[in-house]
């Protein structure tokens, strides 16, 4: 899922000085399942938000919502009729959430309470690692499914690098597994090392950040 | 929240599991003799009922702290109950200071059979702390 925390709360505050009326929204989907952005998030923000308003001596009244997808420009329809009145919104979803908010809504200004992080999964309860980069040329097939662009610090496809440490965490942290070292094991497990011998070629990164804006167009979804 | 009161007299809120004080705790009796300080009692099933935002709402509606009391750690009887609850008042303690409320808003206390008197001297600690803080600045505005 995509993951994110929040923003400190004096950067939001900072973006919301003199607004009287806000509309909080939440999402129901990615970031409410890394509690950042759900509607316990956004009940949680709101009376924090009238608190520190009031402690300026300002008023600050906060309508909440959270959508079931705020990524999806049909849900985000249902804020339509909750944005009269309000002079600024704050998102507590991804920042895909974010720019659908500020494309529907492009009269109001639209701010992020979310750091959106990372593709991660929920190893335990309150702790997230990441696990896809989205780079868009998946390797996982050659890497015993486990993936080196997300999880090696460095993106190695043809690790371990010099910096392993001798309990196989990585070298930029002593709390981060090695994913070479995990692979190494997974291939050792399936009697399959011999796998890890062949080199792996240079990737098309153009698929992923460094090729500009991504996109994917199937017309025949559409009609 | 009743209306009407001083402004020295710090209004409390305390959430308590109904497990933690000794059954047959006159508690509604009890709070009607507080003196400096009133309180609003709201017995749970269990503390860990009592999300955060509960809590952080009390306090955005007016009241000058939130207690919340809760089982012993062993003696749960919903096993992680009152673990769950005491770190959403750590949590709730965090946040608050760091929009400048003050920490001491927001209580936490583990009691077993607790007596009323018992009860009473925790809100009366907590609410000499929160006399130090002042008044919640939101009192008055959108009290329900």
């Amino acid at each position: 899922m995509i993951v994110g925390e929040w923003k400190p709360i004096a950067e939001m505050l900072e973006k919301l000085r003199g607004v009287k009326k806000l509309l909080l929204v939440g999402c129901a989907t990615c970031t409410a399942e890394c509690a950042a952005g759900g509607e316990r998030e956004v009940e949680t923000l709101a009376p924090l938000l009238r608190m520190a308003a009031a402690r300026e001596g300002g008023a600050l009244e906060v309508i909440t919502k959270t959508l079931e997808r705020q990524c999806e420009l049909e849900f985000v329809e249902e804020l339509a009729k909750l944005t009269e009145g309000a002079e600024a919104i704050l998102s507590l979803a991804c920042g895909i959430g974010v720019q659908a908010l500020a494309e529907r809504f492009p009269e109001l200004p639209v701010y992020p309470g979310v750091n959106t992080t990372s593709l991660s999964i929920r190893e335990k309860p309150g702790l997230w690692t990441s696990r896809c980069a989205a780079c868009g040329d998946c390797v996982l097939g050659e890497t015993f499914g486990l993936c080196p662009v997300a999880r090696c610090a460095k993106s190695l496809l043809n690790g371990p690098c010099g910096g392993t440490r001798r309990n196989g965490k990585c070298e930029v942290d002593e709390n981060t597994d090695c994913i070479w070292t995990l692979i190494y094991e997974r291939a050792l497990k399936r009697g399959r090392l011999e796998d890890l011998l062949e080199l792996r070629k240079p990737k098309n990164w153009s698929r992923s950040r460094h090729g500009g804006p991504g996109r994917i167009d199937r017309e025949d979804l559409r009609v | 929240m009743s209306g009407g009161l001083k402004n020295s007299a710090p209004r409390l809120v305390v959430l308590y599991c109904a497990n933690a004080l000794e059954s047959g705790a006159d508690l509604a009796a009890a709070v009607k003799t507080a003196g400096g300080f009133t309180v609003r009692p709201v017995a749970l099933p269990c503390s860990s009922k009592a999300e955060l935002s509960h809590l952080l709402k009390l306090l955005a509606e007016g009241a000058d702290a939130v207690q919340v009391i809760v089982c012993l750690e062993e003696r749960c009887q919903f096993l992680v109950g009152s673990r769950r609850a005491e770190k959403r008042v750590e949590r709730g303690r965090m946040l608050l200071k760091q929009i400048g409320m003050g920490e001491e808003r927001l209580g936490f206390a583990r009691g077993n059979g607790l007596k009323v008197e018992e009860l009473m001297s925790l809100l009366e600690r907590r609410a000499g702390l929160v006399r130090g803080l002042g008044k919640n600045p939101v009192s008055g505005e959108g009290e329900k």
